[in-house]
Formats: structure tokens, C-alpha cells, sequence
């Protein structure tokens, strides 16, 4: 039915343009889809959820491969009118109200980690398609609701875990899993530690933003700028944030677990490093490979940034962002044959989600992988929150017999904000 | 030889005297803590709570220990400030039981702790935790009241089903609209009864057809299909919007096992 409207549309601006002689620039080429673009009768049409740096930089990712943005919302009101403006599109304080919106076919939620669940879900719930960058939630509960409602409604929903379209992590993760590395030992992978605690002091709330609203769902605290502001590490602290354990381990360890074949589930055991015999965060999994997390973050020991090693019993792949590595070498030149394991091929990620909102399918980063990446990111911090060893059932998501742990698997939301 | 035996003697007390203080020291440390969490606010360095962390993550498995300080964080609740108590409600959260939850309880009607008090006893699994929101519903005004609704809600409270069910008449939307989710959550038959004879006003439509939605969801994970389809059915109507029909007809294709 919506192809016809967008036929019937684009004949009668077709028709329209044929009929003008004197001004050959009523009707603009961009608009009967020029260039490669789709027709603006046949544009995704977008809203921009945070308008902060990340959120700018990937709705113009969204844009150039076609979307139509037409509505902006952010708890800084500078911030959110600059998008609008930019766009022609309208600026909202409160993002219930853009939801309500009929004309929006999907949104893209770059808010800070703590707000991404319950600004999701309510996408889902209001019929949008969802672009939410990563880390997908704050807890493992959140990331399950998150995943129930964009199932509930069928929604087309990407992970901003762009790695899986980037085609040196995909050919990495082809090489372990179609075994020329062996059988798969281990994996490494550093992408920082957990959030701290912020004991920051008041300041005055300035003028034009909305403290309330950015703290959402999370514990009130004063206000202060380096509560809410990159680089002040708004990210890294623990009301709002995961830490770099979600931050990059979003990426890194979505890395792994696809190598590992892992998607839709995760490890049995997380131990703590304990000053002996265990040097780094590990995650063991049942098949009996490890990942090792390093708490330096991306960049320490002079190693590429979201760098993963995989080490098997015949060879080792390193990937990171802007390169490969394999021993032996000649791995990197192995061609993944026709009857071999392919993984899902992108080469851009919002590309990737719009093609999938036309043809209602699942995206690289599906919200259940998303859903299980994020899971491994938690069940670190809560294995070093807790410092000690954990056993993880991930088919019951739930810690056996480990009421203490379970505890952490959830936290309250502060009034009116909610999952369900 | 003489000389050996006053080493080891000496060597001796050394370990025994470490045995009796480093307890000792630890025990002081903690006293330290709870004394400045009298006064403790936003602002102040948190490393001066350091000893009160340490000793709750030491507590696993140490029953009397745990205890002991669970009595303790609930018993400085009355005393401390605001951030004070925000801290001891994140503590009790982690080990907190039916013995702390009085103390704790008493701020479900606080403007400013509400949500605190809600963030120990949602995390708290006994039934006195869910027992305590289900009394304070009636005297929670307001966003607290919608708070109190989320976190039975979560705690899928059958017992507050009568209650939730007269509040979605409520005049307030908000509270209104709680009231419609933490049936859905709940998911029982009597809750989705409560939800179909629930004639929501316009503007919470889509948030009734949500909370059906979450309730069949949880009546088909407990083996009830009829009552999930029942309101599959209903939702599979032309009245509903679009992604509620193709959930609703989601939902009736799970209920056909496919």
C-alpha cells in the first residue's frame, strides 16, 4: 500500500516538473531522487534523540544515505534548536512529544547510556524503527526490555555498534569462525574499566537546560557541569554510565562474541583479577575459551584502540579499526570460500539500517545482539563490584544460587520513568 | 640457642598482636565511616565511606557479619542527610533484608527519597520489600505514587492488583497509565480481565494496548493461550494502530505455536 502512495506521489511530481518550462528549479532534482538518493517521497523520515556530538555525526551518516530528518529533541535547548535549524525540522524539549508524532518513520537515540531503555522502548511502543547507539542499556534488564519491545512490535532496531559493518572485523571473525586459527583459545580485548562514583558538588543549573530531564530515570543528584559533559567522562560515572566497560566494551567485546559465535549468548563464568594468579578480567565460556579483559582502556601499551586479539591452536587474528593482522600472514590473504560460514556483510551502518527499515529485516547489530554484547559488559563490572568469581547462566540470564548478584541485574528507575 | 627462642617468641607475638589489630583497625575504620556518614553530603570525598564498601562486599557469605551491618546502615538512616541516606539505601539495596526494610519503608513518602527508598526495596527479595510499596500506595501523592505503582509493577504484585485496578480510573494520567503497566507486568488472568473492561481514555489508548500487549505476553510464557488470544484478538482490530495489529497478530500466530 505504501508503495503505490509513493508511486502515485512521485508520477505526480514527475508530471509536475515535465509541465514547467520557465523554471526549471520548482521542482529540485534531489526530490525526484538524484544522485542515488531515494526520492523524498520514498525518505525514511528521522528524529535526532541527543543532539550531542555522536548523535550529530551519525544522523548525518543517517542523512547522506537518504534519511529525512524532521525533528530534533535534547535536554539543552541550544543543542537541540542548532539540529532543528540545520534540518528544517522542529525542536522538542520533552522526546514523548516527538514520539507522538505520526510522520516519523524511525529515530535515532544518541542520549547518554542511562536514558537509551526507556527512550527505546518508547519508540517501539509508539511504532518507530530505532537507531539507538550503544551501549543498548544501562542493566541487563533494561537491555532485555529493550529487546521485548522492539520484538513486540516487529521494529526494525540497530545497535550503534558500527564494527559489524566495518569488513576487517567481519573478515577477522570469519577467519575464527570457519576455524583457520584452529580451535579458538582465547580472546583479548582492553576496553577500560568500570565507573566511578561521582561525588562532584552543586552548582547552578544554567539557563536552557534541563537537569531533571537529562537525569531521567537515574538517582537525583545536584547539579554540576562534569556530571553531564564530555570530557568531563559524564560518561564514566556509575549513575549514568557503565563506565568504559560498557562505553568500549560495547564494541569490543560485540567483537568477540561474534568470533566466538556467541551472539544470543554469552559466558559461564566472570572472574575478577585477584593480584595473583589472575591478572586480567576473565570471562570463560562454556566451550572452554576465555576472553581477557585488559582495564587499561583503548590505546595503552601503545596498542591500537578497540583492538581485539583472538588466539587459536594453529594461529592468531588482531583486528582493530584500520587494520588486520594474522600469524601466520598468510591468513589475511585467505579467501572465505562459497560453502564456508559468511557472517552478515555491511560496509555502512546506517546504510545498513535504512536498507532494513525498506525491507523490514534485522540489521549487523540487532537489538539481540546488542541485547547479549552489552549482558557481557555488566556481568564484568558486577564480577568486579562484587570481586569475586561468578558463575552466569546465560540461556536464564540469571547468577545460580547468587541472590547478591542477581540484585545488580536491575536497578529502580526514578519516578515517572519506567520500562514496561 | 637462647637467642633462637627469643626470635621465635618474639616473632610469635608479632603475628599474634597483628591478628588482634588488623580486626581491630578494620572495626575502627568502619566506626569511622558510619560516624561520617552523620554528616556526609554532596561534595564531600566518598573515600571517607571506603570502609563501609569494603565490608559490605566482604560480608558475602558471612551471615552474622552481614547482619551486623545491615542493622547498623539501617539504623543511621534517621540521622544522616539527604546524601547520607542515598547512601545507605544503595547499600541496603545490596544487602538489604525483611530486617531493614521498616526503616527503609519510611521514605516511600518522601519527596526527595522516595525513589532511594524504592532503589533498596525493589532489589530486595522478600516479600516484606513488596509489602511495604503496597501499603505506602494510598499515601503516595502524585510522582511518587506513579514511583511506587513502576516498582510493584517490577515486582509483578499480584496481591496489588485490586488496588492498581481502581487507579486506573485515576484523573491523573500518569498515574493512570502506571496503574495499565504494572497490570500488563503482572500478566495474570485477573489482570487482563481488569485491562479489557478498562475503558481508557484517548490519550492512554496506546499505553492500555501496551499493558495488554505485556500481559498476553506473560499469559503465553505461563502456558495460557486462550486468555493470551483472547487479547490478541481484541487487539487485531481495525481500530488499533498499525504496530499494535501486526504485534497483536504476532502475538495470535505464537498462540498457534508458528
Amino acid at each position: 500500500m505504501k508503495n503505490s502512495v509513493i508511486t502515485t506521489r512521485r508520477d505526480v511530481l514527475k508530471r509536475a516538473a515535465a509541465m514547467v518550462t520557465a523554471a526549471p528549479y520548482v521542482i529540485t532534482s534531489t526530490a525526484l531522487g538524484a544522485d542515488g538518493k531515494p526520492a523524498a517521497s520514498e525518505r525514511i523520515t528521522m528524529a535526532l534523540i541527543g543532539c550531542g556530538g555522536r548523535g550529530r555525526s551519525v544522523i548525518g551518516g543517517l542523512v547522506a544515505n537518504g534519511a529525512q530528518v524532521v525533528a530534533s529533541c535534547d535536554v539543552y535547548q541550544d543543542r537541540r534548536e542548532a539540529v532543528a535549524k540545520q534540518y528544517q525540522g522542529k525542536a522538542y524539549a520533552d522526546f514523548r512529544e516527538l514520539l507522538a508524532r505520526d510522520d516519523i518513520d524511525a529515530v535515532l537515540n544518541a542520549t547518554p547510556e542511562h536514558w537509551h531503555a526507556v527512550i527505546s522502548i518508547e519508540a517501539c511502543r509508539r511504532g518507530k524503527d530505532v537507531y539507538c547507539e550503544k551501549p543498548l542499556a544501562f542493566t541487563i534488564e533494561e537491555s532485555q526490555a529493550v529487546l521485548a519491545a522492539a520484538r513486540r512490535y516487529d521494529r526494525v532496531f540497530q545497535t550503534g555498534t558500527q564494527q559489524r559493518s566495518d569488513g576487517r572485523f567481519r573478515f577477522a571473525c570469519e577467519l575464527v569462525r570457519n576455524g583457520y586459527i584452529g580451535k579458538v583459545q582465547s580472546a583479548f580485548a582492553e576496553p577500560g574499566g568500570t565507573a566511578r562514583h561521582c561525588t562532584l558538588p552543586a552548582q547552578p543549573v544554567p539557563a536552557g537546560f534541563d537537569w531533571d530531564m537529562w537525569l531521567g530515570p537515574a538517582p537525583w543528584a545536584p547539579y554540576h557541569h562534569d556530571r553531564c559533559v564530555d570530557p568531563g567522562h559524564g560518561w564514566n560515572w556509575r549513575d549514568s554510565s557503565g563506565g568504559l566497560m560498557t562505553d568500549r566494551g560495547a564494541h569490543d567485546f560485540d567483537i568477540v562474541q561474534w568470533g566466538f559465535g556467541m551472539d544470543g549468548s554469552g559466558p559461564v563464568e566472570i572472574i575478577p583479577p585477584d593480584g595473583k594468579d589472575v591478572k586480567m578480567l576473565t570471562f570463560r565460556y562454556a566451550n572452554g575459551a576465555i576472553l581477557e579483559s585488559g582495564q587499561g582502556g583503548w590505546g595503552s601499551g601503545g596498542r591500537p584502540g578497540a583492538l581485539v586479539v583472538f588466539k587459536g591452536t594453529k594461529g592468531e587474528v588482531s583486528v582493530w579499526r584500520g587494520g588486520i593482522k594474522t600469524d601466520p600472514p598468510e591468513l589475511a590473504d585467505v579467501k572465505i570460500g562459497p560453502d564456508e560460514l559468511h557472517l552478515y556483510e555491511s560496509s555502512n551502518h546506517q546504510g545498513d539500517f535504512l536498507d532494513c527499515v525498506r525491507a523490514r529485516r534485522r540489521p549487523a547489530a540487532d537489538v539481540a545482539i546488542g541485547a547479549s554484547s552489552v549482558t557481557v559488559c555488566h556481568l564484568g563490572n558486577i564480577a568486579l563490584w562484587l570481586n569475586r568469581p561468578l558463575r552466569w547462566d546465560p540461556v536464564k540470564r540469571e547468577f545460580p544460587g547468587d541472590d547478591d548478584a542477581n540484585r545488580l541485574r536491575r536497578r529502580a528507575m526514578r519516578q515517572p520513568w519506567r520500562l514496561c | 640457642m637462647l637467642k633462637n627462642t627469643n626470635l621465635m617468641i618474639g616473632l610469635l607475638s608479632v603475628v599474634c598482636l597483628m591478628g588482634w589489630a588488623l580486626p581491630v583497625a578494620a572495626d575502627e575504620a568502619l566506626d569511622k565511616a558510619f560516624d561520617a556518614l552523620k554528616s556526609y553530603e554532596w561534595g564531600q570525598d566518598r573515600a571517607v565511606l571506603k570502609a563501609i564498601d569494603d565490608a559490605v562486599v566482604a560480608s558475602h557469605g558471612d551471615k552474622a557479619a552481614r547482619k551486623d551491618l545491615e542493622t547498623k546502615l539501617a539504623g543511621a538512616l534517621k540521622g544522616a542527610p539527604q546524601a547520607g541516606k542515598d547512601y545507605i539505601c544503595r547499600k541496603l539495596s545490596l544487602i538489604g533484608t525483611a530486617g531493614s526494610v521498616p526503616a527503609v519503608a519510611g521514605l516511600l513518602t518522601d519527596e526527595k527519597l522516595s525513589h532511594m527508598a524504592r532503589y533498596a526495596l525493589e532489589r530486595m527479595p522478600c516479600e516484606e520489600a513488596v509489602k511495604a510499596m503496597r501499603d505506602a500506595l494510598p499515601k503516595a501523592k502524585g510522582r511518587l505514587k506513579v514511583g511506587v505503582i513502576n516498582s510493584l509493577g517490577v515486582r509483578r504484585d499480584a496481591a496489588s492488583l485490586g488496588a492498581l485496578t481502581a487507579l486506573l480510573k485515576d484523573s491523573d494520567k500518569e498515574i493512570a497509565s502506571a496503574a495499565a503497566a504494572a497490570l500488563g507486568a503482572i500478566g495474570s488472568p485477573e489482570a487482563a480481565k481488569a485491562l479489557g473492561a478498562w475503558d481508557a481514555p484517548k490519550e492512554l489508548k496506546l499505553a492500555a494496548a501496551d499493558a495488554c500487549l505485556s500481559c498476553a505476553e506473560k499469559l503465553l510464557g505461563a502456558g495460557k493461550k486462550d486468555d493470551a488470544k483472547k487479547i490478541y484478538m481484541s487487539l487485531a482490530k481495525p481500530d488499533q494502530p498499525k504496530h499494535v495489529r501486526v504485534a497483536a497478530t504476532r502475538g495470535l500466530l505464537a498462540t498457534a505455536g508458528k
